[in-house]
């Protein structure tokens, strides 16, 4: 399969940083084990005896098996998602890409940012990275660059202020 | 009451940080009776309920030998309950009242306004997306208006003063517009701006609004909920089932009240300070859209309009944002119910310059055309299976203005979206799409009804306007006129054929004083104020703008009117 079939030849794309991948991963298997353990929830029940009939076997343990198929599959995902983030800079406007499935580019022009936010969470503080969100005047506009390296985000920051400046547009 | 400043309430110290105009800046209340007006559905209701007791209660008291009052309370004493309840009402209003004042400033509208929790609004006067005044059918009564400022953050209006008299609230709007709109005041004569004049372009018959809510999706609910439960009624042999009609009835005549009420008189002007809009049957309402504030446009037609040839014309403007009601679908209608010639009118004047040298075929083209009639590029052949009926409709074309694309078979629709107004673009493909080499194309606008949105376009040509968008969207937006639209540019409309002057504070320029010879229509509560003579303003008012077929077409004149 291709990588990158709707995406311009001739783009040096900027990747997110590979930590964004085991922040990623750490959320994974939190949600993978949280979600596992509901849906375990009728199997005990079952096997101590406290429900004695209602949930036929193969139900009982259908829902967790197919709980971790589902989390298999989207922990094998993971890295080919996050290696298909990525972002590029231009002389007039920034692009983002997203996804391998459905995949989305967007192209922010600079003058029409109306404002940035850098984001950090815990988890991505340890690991030192941010998420930069660039909002235009439509709330429809999903800019989102996860994972950026701190330092990175901060540059990526003042050079988007710094150009969105520049380029001012109003609406 | 109009410069209460010795008996505040002590506001927050004497700031004027702007002295502009001294004359304008005086703080003022909104009308003295508006805490009534505004009050009057709590009193409604408190007398509503007070007043059936009392009615039940009179004719259970002859049958029971009971008063309408619980035993043991004096008719003084309820009356006495009762009256403290509507005085406390009153007071609460009449406190809010006083303490909410407004100014206007040469560049500001500044609202103060609350009791325990102050609050200080302060919005930028070029920052307007436009301007309200609206009638509630018993503020006509007398004679009193509410005025609503609209700033592009597309929830609550920035600012609403509720209420004015019609007059003053008409003099503010046109204040507001003509400091919006960077019209310095005459030194001499300060507050002497009217309204600026206009031209009518667009006026619906009450009858084809009438046509157009019985031709609406309403009716074609009504019919099937009819025929569902006479079909009922007959299998079953329960006559009883066509009680559960009257709910049904009831929210359709609300559905077909309400079109009726927001089409009925519609009426759209073109004027120097951007669109007017008038309509309403009982609560009437008008709308100023300045020049360039609107930032997409939908013409959609339903199936059962197409025999009589209706088109509806929906616009994203910044202010009005995205609402579900009634109240904010009609705000964001420019063309409630319009034939084909008034929606390239209406087009016109949003887009003056449509950026093609055939607007009238490529229009045409977008709304009934398929293929690639006109330049439209749509989905490939390959990819028909994904849409077999919309696929030769699924389209979009760039002009050297904006972006006009197209989709519907039965609900046919075109959306424009000039190019400054792109906020952003984005490319949406999964893993059918990308075996077929399509992919999906979204303009992000402001918020709104307007989507802008083409399905399954050939990736290669998607990506080219993909690319060059931002480049044209920083084409237009040099090109295109500045914020404040009457300020002299070097290459515009005739208003600002002035000497460019500074920008700030050129002290009487040309467009004021054709702004003020301009007669303004005032007209009695209520009633649609006379449209303004043209003649007596060339030099203000533009020609309204048109779009002419193509040269190929004949019974064209020199000067392109048909």
């Amino acid at each position: 399969m291709r990588r990158e079939p709707i995406d311009p030849s001739g783009l040096e794309w900027s990747r997110v940083s590979p930590k964004y991948l085991r922040v990623r991963l750490i959320g994974w298997l939190i949600g993978s084990l949280v979600w596992l353990v509901l849906a375990a929830v009728p199997l005990v029940l079952r096997l101590t005896g406290v429900w004695d009939s209602f949930p036929p076997d193969w139900m009982a343990w259908g829902l967790p098996a197919l709980v971790l198929v589902i989390a298999v599959w989207r922990g094998l995902l993971l890295p080919r998602q996050v290696a298909a983030i990525g972002y590029a800079e231009r002389d007039d406007d920034l692009l983002v890409r997203q996804g391998v499935f459905f995949q989305r580019t967007l192209v922010v022009p600079y003058g029409r940012m109306q404002y940035v936010d850098v984001a950090v969470g815990p988890l991505e503080r340890a690991y030192g990275i941010c998420t930069l969100k660039l909002h235009t005047a439509s709330p429809a506009t999903n800019a989102l660059i996860p994972g950026l390296p701190a330092e990175e985000g901060a540059r990526l920051r003042e050079q988007l202020s710094a150009r969105g400046e520049a380029r001012l547009a109003g609406l | 009451m109009n410069n209460p400043s010795d008996a505040l309430p002590a506001p927050a110290g004497p700031e004027e940080p702007d002295a502009g105009g001294q004359g304008g800046d005086a703080w003022h209340r909104v009308h003295f009776i508006s805490p009534l007006v505004r009050g009057w559905i709590v009193l409604v209701a408190i007398l509503y309920f007070v007043g059936r007791d009392w009615f039940e209660g009179m004719f259970s008291g002859e049958t029971r030998g009971r008063g309408p009052l619980p035993e043991g309370v004096g008719v003084l004493l309820a009356a006495g309950v009762l009256l403290a309840v509507v005085l406390v009402v009153a007071a609460v209003f009449l406190v809010s009242w006083y303490f909410t004042r407004y100014q206007v400033t040469a560049e500001h509208v500044r609202v103060h306004s609350g009791v325990v929790f102050r609050q200080q609004r302060q919005a930028r006067l070029d920052r307007v997306q436009a301007i309200d005044i609206v009638q509630p059918f018993l503020a006509r009564i007398f004679g009193l208006a509410e005025l609503k400022f609209e700033v592009a953050d597309a929830g609550e209006s920035a600012v609403r003063l509720a209420f004015l008299k019609l007059d003053d609230a008409r003099r503010l709007r046109a204040t507001i517009l003509a400091r919006a709109a960077g019209v310095s005041e005459d030194p001499e004569h300060p507050g002497t701006i009217v309204e600026a004049p206009e031209r009518e372009v667009v006026a619906i018959p009450p009858g084809r609004v009438v046509g157009a809510v019985a031709l609406s999706g309403t009716t074609v609910a009504l019919v099937l909920a009819a025929a569902v439960i006479i079909t009922l009624g007959i299998t079953l042999d329960t006559p009883i089932i066509a009680t559960s009609f009257i709910p049904i009835l009831i929210g359709v005549a609300g559905a077909y009240w309400s079109a009726l009420n927001t089409g009925y008189n519609f009426r759209a002007a073109t004027s120097p300070d951007g669109i007017r809009m008038r309509y309403g049957l009982l609560d009437t309402r008008s709308q100023t859209v300045p020049p360039g504030r609107v930032q997409a446009l939908s013409i959609v037609q339903p199936p059962l309009w197409r025999p009589k040839g209706w088109y509806r014309v929906t616009v994203n403007v910044a202010g009005y944002g995205l609402s579900a009601s009634t109240e904010g679908q009609a705000r964001a209608t420019l063309l409630p119910v319009g034939t084909w010639d008034e929606v390239l009118q209406t087009l016109a004047l949003v887009l003056p310059e449509p950026g093609t040298p055939r607007p009238v075929e490529v229009f045409t083209a977008g709304l009934v055309g398929r293929d690639d009639d006109e330049g439209f590029a749509t989905t490939p052949r390959r990819a028909r299976w994904l849409a077999p009926f919309a696929w030769r409709r699924n389209g979009f074309a760039v002009t050297g203005t904006a972006l006009l694309l197209r989709s519907g078979v039965l609900w046919r629709r075109l959306v424009v979206v000039p190019h400054e107004r792109t906020q952003s673009l984005s490319l949406h493909q999964g893993p059918l799409a990308r075996r077929f080499g399509v992919s999906d194309l979204q303009l992000q606008t402001t918020p709104g009804p307007v989507s802008a949105r083409v399905a399954l376009a050939d990736s290669g040509t998607a990506w080219d306007l993909f690319h060059g968008q931002a480049a044209r969207a920083a084409e237009a937006r040099r090109r295109s006129g500045p914020e404040q639209w009457m300020k002299p540019v070097p290459v515009s409309a005739p208003p600002a054929a002035g000497p460019a002057a500074g920008p700030d504070d050129a002290p009487g320029d040309h467009p004021e004083d054709a702004r003020g010879g301009a007669a303004p229509g005032v007209g009695g509560a209520g009633t649609i104020e006379p449209q303004a003579v043209p003649e007596a303003v060339p030099e203000v008012m533009p020609d309204v703008p048109r779009y002419v077929p193509a040269p190929s077409g004949s019974g064209v004149d020199a000067d392109g009117r048909r």
